[in-house]
């Protein structure tokens, strides 16, 4: 009976098409987590980043009643945040996990408290058509069967993620910047030393990650859900962050743990017919990533400056 | 000038009394800023998304910080809530704490205090007709332990396979929350009612403070008339007591002398044969039985008494701890100090939405900058000039006849360059150094 509904379920292209979907979501906050970490600034801030970008983005498509104006205020509300943490954890030189966490409390409390001051209240409504990110049809490729609705028929964002995975790769593994933001990340006194701007590259890096996930966030109330509701991100950039880890800091691996936690998300309430506790299948993705840590794909190593502030070669 | 710091420190004998007020700057000097900063930042934001003149404003910033302190401190009534408040704070800032002390950032207080919770929450509704005298004592250190054990695994993580902490607590913090909705919703769910428990047999509940003095010390001194009004109950006087024990563990033991080591210097630690390891378990475990002991005393005190379906994953108990441990800076009475002014902050806030039309949001918004505040080093800030300015080069050689060195070396060493990014070349091949260092993207 269980495996009956199992093989149903896993057989089923709307299951991949969820997988994929969540994946996406994940996918780009986790993006943002490679490149900020990469750079040596430890970011668990993409929480309340992609908060901030869902907030933004729905609020600025309702005001200039246009979808693409709405991302690109998410995605700028996204860089804001960021461009907090940059400066509070490079200038300031703070520590950076109490920064991102201080960065995820003010967003949460930023929005609700805009979201009350702004509708009195009332909330805001669903957004209609118009106003939320379209799906893209790729013609006949969407008629395949499985295939089709699974990888032909996504949301526009799904296609722009896949994207920045192969051009983060490429960025970080073949292109002279990229070697820079991971000297950066290893070895600030060296890369300080061959004439890279520590602290530049950090800022563009930070700030990035910002970018991401404030893309991530107007997918989620701009593409996925059509609404923004208080604390809608529900901690996925903390399993951004996981993933991150979990795809030992490269755009690929990150890709990877993105898409077996989106199977996760997507399997629970899917599996509800098996008798099997929703709550339970929810933990499913928590115990991965800690069986994960523990070491099944062997030890990850963060960049060896993550988390430390620079300081240059005097006193 | 060219004296070493050691010679610098210990010559100047008139610095008495400015080191006593470095050390006041720094133990009372940042959280009072800091505290003053959220509420001026935190007014700014009033006085910006209200609306009307600029006097308008300002009363209305002055009628929210009003409401808030009535909320909060105003009568004994809003005392003994923000006391309700404080004593679950006091626990998980001490969980948070205790983590601190060893250099660990234990964010898994929430999912502690939610195993603790649950594990009292299951013997108190298992075993109805064992007397309180017995069930109390069993569900407090059965809470405990819990706790202890799910922080325990933590530092077990950190210290056999160097996981970081953050991300397990996050995981933990996730799990938990999970698997105590599944409970609740399912195998311990009342009958007739929806994703909640019955509430703990009545010899399983703490007596409020108010009750308590007057069945003891109020049966000879005058009596607390209205008993039921204040709702805070006699977990206060343990949180008191985990205070002065937090304080002796950190101040008179080896184990916290060897934390405090482990904390500022792990390589130190090390050498001076501090079993490091071990001692992360431990502090672990210790942060995880406060974070545990708040989650079943709040059970036991406070109505309705009974376990709620995705009450925890709401509660921000955990996460409001990590303020409460760094703006006390992790000493036994600024955790006190600060649990009172976040508990009083929490708890007023919905005073002030409903009198003075200010969300209750704000609150989180001013944690936010006290946390920013905190962390925020300034003195080095001040001191430097050019934020976005290159890095001011110096001579790598350590520089020992004094500040001669010039403004700028524009020219650094290749060789130590080329040795610097050749370590790195670790991605798939094709990443090959600059030729020369350049400054492209400037």
């Amino acid at each position: 009976m269980f495996f009956q509904i199992l093989f149903h379920v896993l057989t089923s292209s709307d299951l991949w098409q969820a997988t994929l979907q969540f994946g996406a979501l994940l996918l780009l906050p986790a993006l943002g987590g490679v490149i900020s970490e990469r750079s040596g600034v430890v970011n668990i801030a993409m929480e309340g980043m992609m908060l901030t970008g869902a907030y933004v983005g729905v609020m600025s498509a309702l005001a200039t009643h246009n979808v693409l104006l709405g991302v690109l205020g998410a995605i700028i509300a996204g860089g804001l945040m960021a461009l907090i943490h940059a400066i509070v954890s490079i200038n300031f030189k703070a520590d950076q996990t109490v920064s991102g966490i201080a960065i995820n409390i003010a967003a949460l409390g930023l929005t609700n408290y805009l979201l009350t001051i702004q509708t009195q209240g009332q909330g805001v409504p669903s957004l209609s058509g118009g106003l939320r990110l379209p799906l893209i049809t790729w013609g006949p490729l969407a008629q395949i069967p499985f295939l089709g609705p699974v990888l032909f028929q996504q949301n526009i964002i799904f296609y722009v993620a896949i994207l920045l995975v192969v051009g983060m790769h490429f960025l970080l593994f073949r292109t002279n910047i990229g070697l820079r933001i991971r000297a950066v990340g290893e070895q600030p006194q060296a890369a300080d030393t061959a004439g890279v701007n520590v602290r530049l590259v950090r800022y563009l890096c930070v700030v990035s990650s910002g970018l991401l996930s404030g893309l991530a966030g107007a997918f989620l109330s701009l593409g996925i859900a059509g609404i923004f509701n208080p604390n809608m991100t529900a901690g996925r950039g903390f399993i951004a962050l996981a993933a991150m880890i979990f795809g030992k800091y490269t755009p690929f691996g990150t890709a990877g743990a993105c898409i077996l936690f989106g199977l996760g998300e997507a399997l629970s309430p899917r599996l509800q017919d098996t008798g099997i506790s929703a709550n339970i299948l929810s933990t499913l993705p928590y115990v991965l990533t800690l069986i994960a840590l523990v070491g099944l794909v062997g030890r990850t190593t963060a960049p060896a400056a993550d988390g430390i502030p620079y300081e240059p070669a005097s006193d | 000038m060219a004296v070493p710091t050691v010679q610098r420190r210990t010559a100047t004998p008139a610095s008495k009394l400015s080191l006593l007020l470095q050390q006041l700057n720094s133990s009372l000097g940042r959280p009072v800023i800091a505290v003053v900063l959220a509420l001026l930042v935190g007014g700014i934001i009033i006085m910006v998304t209200t609306a009307g003149s600029i006097l308008d404003r300002i009363s209305a910033t002055l009628a929210a910080y009003q409401y808030l302190f009535l909320g909060s401190f105003g009568n004994m009534q809003s005392i003994s809530y923000t006391l309700v408040v404080a004593t679950a704070l006091i626990f998980t800032g001490l969980a948070v704490s205790t983590a601190y002390r060893a250099g660990l950032f234990n964010i898994g207080a929430a999912g502690q205090l939610t195993v603790g919770a649950i594990t009292a929450g299951t013997i108190g509704l298992r075993f109805t007709e064992w007397p309180g005298w017995l069930l109390i004592p069993t569900m407090i250190i059965a809470s405990a332990l819990a706790g202890a054990l799910y922080g325990g695994i933590v530092g077990f993580l950190k210290a056999w396979r160097g996981a970081h902490e953050v991300v397990t607590c996050i995981m933990l913090n996730w799990i938990a929350f999970y698997v105590a909705d599944a409970l609740v919703d399912g195998p311990f769910k009342a009958p007739n009612l929806s994703q909640q428990t019955l509430p703990l047999p009545p010899q399983a509940t703490l007596p409020s403070v108010s009750n308590f003095y007057n069945q003891t010390l109020g049966t000879f001194l005058p009596q607390i008339p209205t008993p039921t009004v204040y709702t805070v109950d006699v977990s206060i006087f343990l949180a008191l007591l985990a205070l002065v024990i937090y304080w002796f563990i950190t101040a008179r033991t080896t184990f916290g002398y060897e934390l405090r080591v482990i904390g500022q210097n792990v390589r130190a630690a090390r050498y001076a044969g501090i079993p490091v390891k071990l001692n992360i378990i431990y502090a672990m475990a210790l942060a995880g039985a406060f974070a545990g002991l708040a989650g079943s005393l709040r059970l036991m005190g406070q109505a309705p008494n009974q376990l709620i379906a995705t009450s925890f994953a709401l509660d921000s108990t955990g996460f409001d701890a990590i303020g409460v441990a760094l703006l006390g800076r992790t000493t036994a009475p600024g955790v006190l100090i600060s649990a009172l002014l976040f508990g009083g902050l929490t708890q007023a806030g919905p005073n002030m939405q409903l009198f003075a039309h200010i969300p209750a949001d704000l609150i989180y918004i001013m944690q936010a900058l006290v946390l920013f505040s905190i962390t925020i080093e300034f003195m080095p800030l001040i001191q430097r000039s050019g934020w976005f300015s290159r890095s001011r080069k110096e001579p790598l050689v350590p520089n020992i006849i004094g500040k001669t060195a010039p403004e700028t070396i524009d020219d650094p060493a290749i060789s130590i360059a080329e040795i610097g990014i050749n370590g790195l070349n670790d991605g798939p091949g094709g990443d090959k150094p600059a030729a020369t260092p350049s400054r492209q993207e400037e």
